[in-house]
């Protein structure tokens, strides 16, 4: 049985569709990513799957149970991590565990998972006077009060610097080894790239693009760049046939040559030859591989971060 | 239940950690609290003293119900603390519930602070009803802790919470008693007051604390806090929301009337019957005369016959508490308020034996009863004996005076016949009906007690009547025969038969007596048979006529020295009924009041 089954779903708020039908699948144990730009639908989906908001039309399963009848049941067995949340400035570390893991049937060892998200020492500290990371680590650690079998993290590390933004993402591999059903939102697609085994790319509330990352930068764009400089213009008209059936332009007034192929490594060895014969001398080379970004933006015509 | 005595345990552990919490819930009510103390005297009188923990109880149930419960459910919306309870498997029930019993619990200690210094530093007496008073007030506090929280639930933002905290705390704090007291106010506020929910609970809170009652006496304002705690609750569940985003629309704000809805039937029930502005009157009286006071030095007579020459006299809630013979010697430590009495003699309150109160004395009505029984007190006569007038008039008018909404001298009906009662005024009245003499009018107490017009319309109509010769007869005869009855050792009282023609009410014991001395009675025996024999005849001797140890504290100040020239009965210099300083020309103000 899968973690995460939804087929046809939709939601409107009044006469605004905000979800137009989503077809998804997580399997137990996978890290899924949700992408997508600010008002695609993308929370919508997520707080309904949370058994916080009611669905319009389609069929919803989250760990067997259907959120709309079954909400208490759902919030009692998945961990969520939402971005933005804050605690009381004089609560302590521990006393919000404390708190929050009285809502909850199953109770996981506290004093471990303070020490696996690194937050023992500062058990009795003040919630106010945590770093930015550390309440984050907090918020990781009371979605992972109840030891959910799934557990949502939506936007883990937007607002963070960059140094915490890693320290977060090796905890979230760690749970990934774990076992957990993994759902991520987020904006950053290096986020997505580096975590999720499968992404889906949501826009105007459907799916528009679902498999693992690598799998939806080939099928966009089928292809890497590579981006050749010489000392002098090449000759573009003699380009060896193979290269010149390829996507290519010309850049420096001719000193900079890049080419869209398939198969990036024999387009190198290719174009090295070839500048060779031409009496040139290479100055660099670059091969290019389209990121989740240019998928985005390609599929979309926006940006993701707006 | 867990999750609500884990949400419970950890609110009680926020405030406690809170200074803010610490400073509004306890610093701040205790400093009014002796604020209010030292400025109203609270040391001289118990009742005072339950009036500032009244107070302190409003201010501080105010502030926990509308910042402690409202701000605080906002901000934790606002910093989006709220939020990450959304997602827990946990309603907003225990939030609700742990909020109210972490507020009532916190609000409790400043309760017995409260009293603990009343009892401990202002020699209050803890009142009969104190359970009743303390479970008021933790209804209290729930239902303005649950006021706040509908604030908190139909308010967008901070901001508009803060407008709507202000809109409802601000009329509450200063319209409802907590801090003026609502009788001094004029009577469209108080009619004002009577919509807010304070208002009723700063009255339940004084009439259980000064006039002994308990819960089941106040069952109106305990029900109406009630269903306004219910509504609130259940509303305050149904629109709970959790992050600051989800907006909630302009007609579900309706809902803070709804909650409000017991206040507002109330308030127009009081519109119409003024019950509450009766009873907050009552109060005040109650307050205005449990007072400590001390006549130092004055020349008392006592109402027997007897006369301390130089005797103080200690009034303490309501009551005499002490006649000394000699100066006290250490006044100061009697927490009294000290009048100096030099030269001037203490006599127990005048009564007139014989009034028709239905009838003006003069020529045309005047205002009516009630302010015939004002023109008494004023005039020192602090109780009459009505004959011959509607008995249910009268009795209504009697009970009004007794329970203390108005002010006016005491009514008694029936009383003993065996008394002598020469009525020698209304004789004299005749006499000057027949001559057309308007010097009776002229006295200057009379001026003041008595209605101008009716003065006016009656000196018109004497001086259009026919002159006659008049027939003294009927006094001379009568004086003899009182003679005869003071040899003779009988009760004689003194009855001015006020109402009659030309005897208007008044100063009429005092017109009564002069008669008396002038037939040749001592001023002595005429001021015992209007004070003790009076008070014997009427079955009320164990009460008033006597300045004794006990009795009511109803007196008058006069001026110089009666038994020396029964004329200083009219220069009154203070009247007090029942431990109350009469402010004398407000007594005819009342009914605008």
């Amino acid at each position: 049985m899968p973690a995460i089954a939804v087929n046809g779903l939709h939601k409107s708020y009044g006469p605004v569709e905000a979800v137009r039908g989503i077809d998804l699948e997580v399997e137990t144990g996978e890290v899924f990513g949700l992408l997508g730009p600010n008002g695609a639908g993308k929370t919508t989906t997520v707080e309904i799957l949370e058994g916080l908001r009611p669905r319009t039309r389609g069929k919803v399963s989250v760990l067997g149970l259907d959120p709309a009848l079954q909400s208490r049941e759902i919030k009692n067995r998945i961990g969520v991590c939402l971005q933005a949340t804050n605690l009381p400035d004089k609560m302590q570390v521990q006393e919000a565990l404390e708190l929050f893991g009285a809502f909850y049937d199953r109770q996981t060892d506290r004093k471990q998972l303070l020490e696996r998200l690194q937050l023992w020492e500062k058990r009795e500290a003040f919630y106010k006077s945590l770093s930015g990371g550390q309440k984050q680590r907090v918020a990781l650690a009371l979605a992972l009060l109840n030891d959910p079998a799934l557990l949502f993290l939506d936007e883990p590390t937007t607002g963070l610097d960059p140094q915490v933004r890693l320290e977060i993402h090796g905890i979230i591999q760690e749970l990934k080894e774990s076992r957990r059903t993994i759902l991520i939102t987020t904006h950053y697609i290096e986020e997505a790239e580096r975590l999720c085994d499968r992404v889906a790319i949501i826009d105007a509330g459907k799916i528009i693009e679902l498999g693992t990352p690598r799998e939806i930068q080939e099928r966009v764009l089928g292809q890497s760049i590579v981006e050749i400089s010489t000392n002098e213009p090449a000759p573009l008209e003699q380009l060896p046939e193979k290269l010149r059936n390829e996507k290519h332009a010309a850049r420096d007034s001719g000193k900079t040559l890049s080419v869209q192929t398939k198969s990036p490594a024999a387009a190198i060895v290719e174009l090295v030859k070839w500048i060779e014969q031409q009496g040139l001398q290479l100055v660099d080379i670059h091969l290019k591989r389209p990121t989740l970004e240019d998928v985005f933006i390609e599929l979309t015509g926006k940006k993701l971060r707006e | 239940m867990k999750p609500y005595i884990a949400q419970i345990r950890s609110n009680l552990r926020l405030m406690g950690r809170d200074r803010s919490v610490l400073f509004f819930s306890y610093l701040f009510p205790l400093i009014f609290f002796f604020a209010f103390a030292q400025s109203y005297h609270a040391r001289e009188s118990a009742a005072i003293m339950a009036q500032v923990i009244a107070m302190v109880l409003i201010i501080g149930i105010l502030g926990n119900g509308f910042f402690g419960a409202g701000m605080r459910a906002v901000q934790d919306r606002e910093t989006n603390v709220l939020r990450r309870f959304k997602v827990a498997p946990v309603g907003p029930s225990p939030i609700i519930v742990a909020s109210m019993v972490s507020g009532l619990v916190a609000f409790l200690p400043s309760v017995f602070l409260f009293f603990f210094f009343g009892t401990a530093m202002y020699h209050m007496p803890l009142p009969r009803n104190l359970l009743s008073v303390i479970v008021f007030v933790c209804i209290g506090v729930l239902a303005f802790r649950s006021m706040g929280m509908i604030i908190a639930a139909v308010a967008n933002s901070a901001q508009e919470a803060g407008i709507l905290v202000q809109i409802l705390y601000l009329p509450m704090l200063f319209i409802s008693g907590a801090t003026f007291p609502l009788s001094m106010m004029p009577r469209w506020m108080q009619n004002i007051a009577e919509f807010l929910p304070a208002t009723y609970l700063y009255q339940g809170i004084q009439s259980m604390m000064l006039g002994g009652e308990s819960l089941a006496r106040n069952l109106v304002a305990v029900g109406a806090l009630i269903v306004a705690l219910c509504v609130a609750l259940f509303v305050g569940t149904k629109l709970f929301r959790w992050e600051k985003e989800e907006k909630i629309s302009n007609q579900s704000k309706l809902w803070i009337l709804g909650v409000l809805s017991p206040f507002l039937i109330l308030g127009l029930y009081q519109a119409k019957t003024q019950q509450n502005v009766e009873k907050a009157k009552i109060l005040a009286r109650n307050a205005a005369r449990s007072g400590s006071v001390l006549f130092q030095n004055a020349k008392i007579f006592v109402g027997d016959g007897t006369v301390i020459p130089n005797g103080s006299v200690l009034v303490r809630n309501q009551k005499i508490a002490q006649v000394f013979t000699t100066p006290p010697e250490d006044p100061k430590s009697l927490n009294a308020e000290v009048v100096d009495a030099a030269g001037k003699t203490l006599l127990p309150g005048l009564i007139d034996m014989q009034v028709h109160l239905d009838a003006s004395g003069g020529v045309h009505s005047d205002s009516g009863i009630k302010r015939r029984l004002a023109a008494y007190l004023y005039s020192g006569i602090t109780a009459v004996r009505s004959t011959g007038d509607p008995p249910e008039i009268v009795s209504k008018l009697a009970q009004a005076v007794n329970s203390g909404a108005y002010l006016g001298a005491e009514v008694f009906t029936g009383g003993s016949n065996t008394a002598y009662d020469p009525g020698l005024s209304a004789l004299e009245a005749n006499i000057d009906l027949e001559t057309g003499n308007p010097a009776p009018l002229n006295r200057s107490l009379l001026q003041q007690a008595a209605p101008a017009g009716l003065l006016k319309s009656t000196r018109v109509f004497l001086e259009r009547q026919k002159r006659t010769t008049p027939n003294l007869l009927p006094l001379e005869r009568a004086k003899q025969n009182l003679l005869a009855a003071c040899k003779a050792g009988l009760l004689l009282v003194t009855g001015s038969g006020a109402g009659s023609m030309l005897v208007i009410h008044g100063p009429t014991v005092q017109n009564e007596m002069e008669l008396w001395v002038k037939a040749g009675i001592p001023p002595a025996v005429a001021l015992k048979a209007a004070t003790f024999n009076a008070a014997t005849a009427l079955h009320a001797d164990n009460r008033i006529g006597l300045i004794r140890e006990g009795h009511d504290a109803t007196l008058i100040l006069l001026d110089g020295d009666p038994l020396q020239d029964i004329a200083n009965t009219e220069h009154i210099y203070l009247v007090m009924f029942r431990g109350e300083r009469i402010n004398r020309p407000d007594l005819f103000n009342q009914d605008k009041q």
